[in-house]
């Protein structure tokens, strides 16, 4: 029990003594400290010197405020922090960089600055700084002014490529212009861009840089790649370039030769002797320099004798396609002939393909359509377009020539195209002078049907007129004219009327007809009556003489109600016996419809009423 | 104040009247005194002359002929072409100003519209005439169509005459249509500027597309600002600066 006891007593003991070597170092370890140091305490003016602030032993340290220190230009150049742990000893380290930059000579005293660490407030030693006035310049020059000694082939390089060294007058020869700048001098801008210096040659227009990085003696450059053409104007020497270009790059502010380079060794240029050598750290400032390459000179033939007559001065290797649309029309027409050069060589100097044989042609001026196929215009596609006019009858286009000189074979050559088939009529037939114009002869119009002999050729205009009695016309066709619009409603009108007309006569129809279908159904009923034996003779001869008004009215347009004996025998036509009987009936019915009961059924033998019937059914108009 | 609003108005109109009056009684007097320089040889006197009776609204095929033939003695080849294009389209059948159109369009090497085979057939006749076959056709459709539709008994005959009648109208609208959108409709135009270039945009430096010699004849297809899109000789199309081409109906 007692030997438990010392062995819980000893690990207790172990574990206080571990956890007093982890918490209590810390602890130690955590005395702030600070300190101040020039990277020079003498100067020149505009020559920057460092200002470090180095912080120690607290995690968090917060930087002095703003410097101001009269006659010195001091900014932030940055924080840089660094932890370390050994043994579970942690240890911070703080810098604050700062540029001070002289504005005048003097001596300068930074004054102790406080720097907030761990809830304390530390301050810095004063420093001084003697500033002399650098001979051959203002004590006053400004920040931008300031100019560092660059050696512009520290800061990058120009090349020229030229792939030939002898070549034609007019030949295009693709030159290459490489522009390197060392990756420690950003470039701002590429100025006004890449000059080639020389006389007797043109230059095409440069391509936009294309951008690399290259690795040269152990140094990064930005490299830029500019593609042109130059083209040799008159045969001879000729110096072509050198190629200049004056970049704007960003250099450090004049820092002082870091005495630890070896002088002339791969790092001796002004970036590496910056004591700062990351760039985010170093000051620096806009500067333009001028770069050049070395000349190059190019043997310059000039071009054989003797050239072909269409020659105009392309130089290069072309070939050529010719079509022509349309291929039928008629004489006058105008027909499109399009020729296609495409290769490579001086395409500005060219010119449109001729025909062969321009006889019985009218030709317009060309026009041309260029289509390069690279970066600078030396390979491609011209299209030229022709309006031509044919005079006469045509079978064929004639076939068109072009003429270059070939550089490579050294020598002229001319290509032909095929003639080309097409169909031109409506003309005269060809002849061998061209067609003159054909107008009537003054005073004598023309009639618009063909005459057997054509009228004589003549070359002027006819005549004038006389207008003074013409009457006034209107460029307006027709239908757009407002009398024309509204002449138009005078068959509007009439057609309204018509149609009214029309519509009033069929409701007038329909009504007789309405009229004369009730009436024949009356009449209809009336005479099924007739045939019943029921009815009184009252009843009867009212019947009888209803139908001959019915039968009347039907024969003779007339209100039914209006008949009488004299009107149906009048409409009917009929004899006098018939008459008579008619007369009868219209006595009988009227006896018997105002002499009362008088007269009965037994009045009306059944003779009588077949006599009546017949009567009636007879009644024919 | 209705009186005097009145009054106002009478004056208003009196004016009006005495202005069309008066432009309209100088045209005889520009006329003679045009056809008096052209007589004496100053033919650009004549035009002018020419001109200020047709801005006075003076508007007849043979003033545009005059017009014309004093264009092309003062040198004006394109105004010339312009001219008998105009006189040709008040009256179609002027011999003279279609001669004389050949004759300057050859010498001016003027380019002219190719125009299709319907556009050969149709300009037999005039817009004009086919504007009156319309109403002809379609009023006679409208008749017959009104006395089938309300007779008492149908007639199919009747019915037949207003089909064909009206497709025959039917017909003039689309022949009306392609002449007014054709060669000779209301976009035709004269090129009039010298070396003037067809371009495949609307900038001085772009591309050609054709050069347009003076009298050359063109269909305005569209505008945008001082340019126009326009159909071209050779069956394609491109930009033409608008002061550079006139349009042949006033």
């Amino acid at each position: 029990m007692e030997m438990k006891m010392s062995t819980h007593f000893r690990i207790l003991i172990l574990g206080l003594a571990f956890l007093a070597t982890v918490g209590v170092r810390p602890v130690l370890a955590a005395e702030p400290r600070v300190t101040a140091v020039l990277s020079n305490s003498e100067t020149d003016v505009g020559q920057p010197v460092q200002l470090e602030i180095q912080v120690t032993g607290v995690s968090n340290p917060k930087p002095p405020g703003e410097i101001m220190v009269d006659g010195l230009e001091i900014q932030s150049a940055g924080t840089s922090r660094q932890y370390q742990m050994q043994n579970f000893d942690i240890s911070y380290s703080f810098t604050f960089a700062y540029t001070v930059l002289p504005m005048r000579a003097g001596r300068f005293t930074i004054p102790a600055l406080e720097v907030q660490a761990g809830g304390q407030v530390l301050r810095t030693p004063e420093l001084i700084l003697n500033v002399a006035a650098p001979a051959g310049r203002s004590s006053n020059a400004g920040r931008g002014s300031s100019n560092p000694n660059v050696d512009p082939s520290q800061i990058g390089f120009v090349e020229m490529i030229l792939p030939k060294s002898v070549a034609y007058v007019g030949e295009m020869i693709p030159a290459q212009i490489k522009l390197g700048l060392n990756m420690r001098a950003p470039v701002e801008s590429l100025g006004a861009g890449i000059q080639i210096a020389g006389q007797g040659f043109t230059t095409q227009k440069m391509t936009e840089p294309r951008q690399t990085i290259e690795n040269i003696n152990g140094r990064s450059y930005q490299v830029f790649i500019v593609k042109t053409a130059i083209s040799p104007a008159r045969s001879g020497k000729l110096e072509i370039g050198p190629a200049e270009i004056n970049p704007v790059v960003r250099v450090p502010r004049g820092a002082p030769r870091n005495p630890v380079m070896p002088r002339g060794g791969p790092f001796d240029d002004p970036f590496f002797n910056n004591l700062f050598n990351d760039p985010a750290f170093a000051p620096s400032m806009p500067k333009e320099v001028h770069l050049k390459s070395e000349a190059g000179t190019l043997e310059v033939k000039p071009l054989p004798p003797n050239p072909p007559a269409d020659f105009s001065g392309p130089v290069g290797t072309f070939i050529m396609n010719v079509d022509v649309s349309p291929k039928k029309a008629k004489v006058g027409d105008p027909v499109t002939v399009t020729a296609t050069i495409t290769g490579r060589g001086n395409f500005d100097r060219m010119t449109a393909p001729v025909l062969a044989n321009e006889n019985g042609w009218h030709k317009y001026p060309s026009s041309d359509n260029y289509k390069q196929d690279d970066d600078v215009g030396i390979s491609g596609t011209k299209t030229f377009e022709t309006v031509l006019s044919a005079k006469e009858n045509k079978q064929s286009l004639p076939p068109l020539v072009f003429s270059f000189f070939d550089p490579v074979k050294e020598t002229y050559v001319t290509l032909r195209s095929d003639e080309i088939p097409l169909q031109i009529d409506g003309g005269a037939a060809a002849t061998a002078t061209p067609a003159q114009t054909t107008a009537p002869a003054a005073g004598n119009i023309p009639s618009a049907a063909p005459t057997s002999t054509p009228p004589p050729p003549v070359d002027d205009i006819l005549p004038q007129l006389d207008d003074r009695t013409a009457s006034q016309s209107n460029f307006q066709p027709l239908y757009a004219q407002r009398s024309f619009q509204l002449a138009q409603l005078i068959p509007l009108l009439v057609l309204l009327g018509f149609a009214g007309w029309k519509w009033r006569q069929a409701r007038a129809n329909d009504r007789e007809l309405r009229r004369i279908t009730r009436l024949q159904q009356e009449a209809a009923e009336a005479q099924r009556n007739l045939h019943k034996n029921g009815s009184s003779a009252q009843e009867y001869l009212a019947e009888a003489s209803r139908v001959v008004q019915l039968k009347t009215a039907l024969a003779t347009n007339v209100d039914a109600n209006t008949v009488d004996a004299e009107t149906a025998a009048a409409a009917f036509r009929l004899d006098e016996a018939t008459r008579g009987r008619v007369q009868r009936l219209f006595a009988q019915r009227d006896e018997s419809r105002y002499s009362g009961d008088r007269n009965g059924n037994d009045a009306l033998s059944a003779e009588q009423r077949r006599d009546i019937l017949e009567l009636v059914e007879n009644l024919r108009g | 104040m209705n009186l005097f609003l009145r009054k106002l108005r009478g004056v208003f109109l009196a004016l009006v009247a005495v202005g069309v009056c008066d432009a309209l009684a100088q045209a005889p007097d520009a006329i003679a005194r045009a056809t008096a320089e052209y007589q004496a040889g100053n033919f650009r006197e004549a035009v002018a002359h020419y001109q200020s009776a047709i801005d006075a609204g003076t508007r007849n095929a043979a003033l545009f002929y005059n017009l014309g033939n004093a264009s092309y003695r003062a040198g004006d080849s394109a105004g010339a072409i312009l001219n008998y294009e105009r006189a040709l389209l008040l009256q179609a059948h002027h011999p003279e100003a279609r001669a004389n159109l050949h004759l300057v369009q050859d010498k001016a090497r003027a380019l002219q519209l190719r125009s299709t085979w319907w556009e050969g057939i149709l300009a037999r006749a005039t817009p004009n005439q086919f504007s009156i076959a319309l109403a002809v056709s379609f009023w006679l459709a409208a008749f017959c169509f009104a006395a089938w539709g309300l007779a008492a008994r149908r007639s199919p005959v009747l019915f037949l005459v207003a089909v064909l009648a009206l497709l025959a109208s039917g017909i003039a609208v689309g022949v009306l249509y392609a002449l007014e959108t054709g060669r000779h409709g209301q976009a035709f135009a004269i090129v009039t500027g010298e070396k003037v270039q067809a371009r495949v945009a609307t900038a001085d430096n772009a591309g050609s597309v054709l050069v347009l010699p003076p009298g050359s004849e063109v269909r305005i297809l569209s505008t945008r600002g001082d340019w126009i899109y326009a159909a071209l000789p050779n069956d394609l199309r491109g930009w033409i600066p608008a002061e550079s081409v006139q349009r042949v109906r006033l």
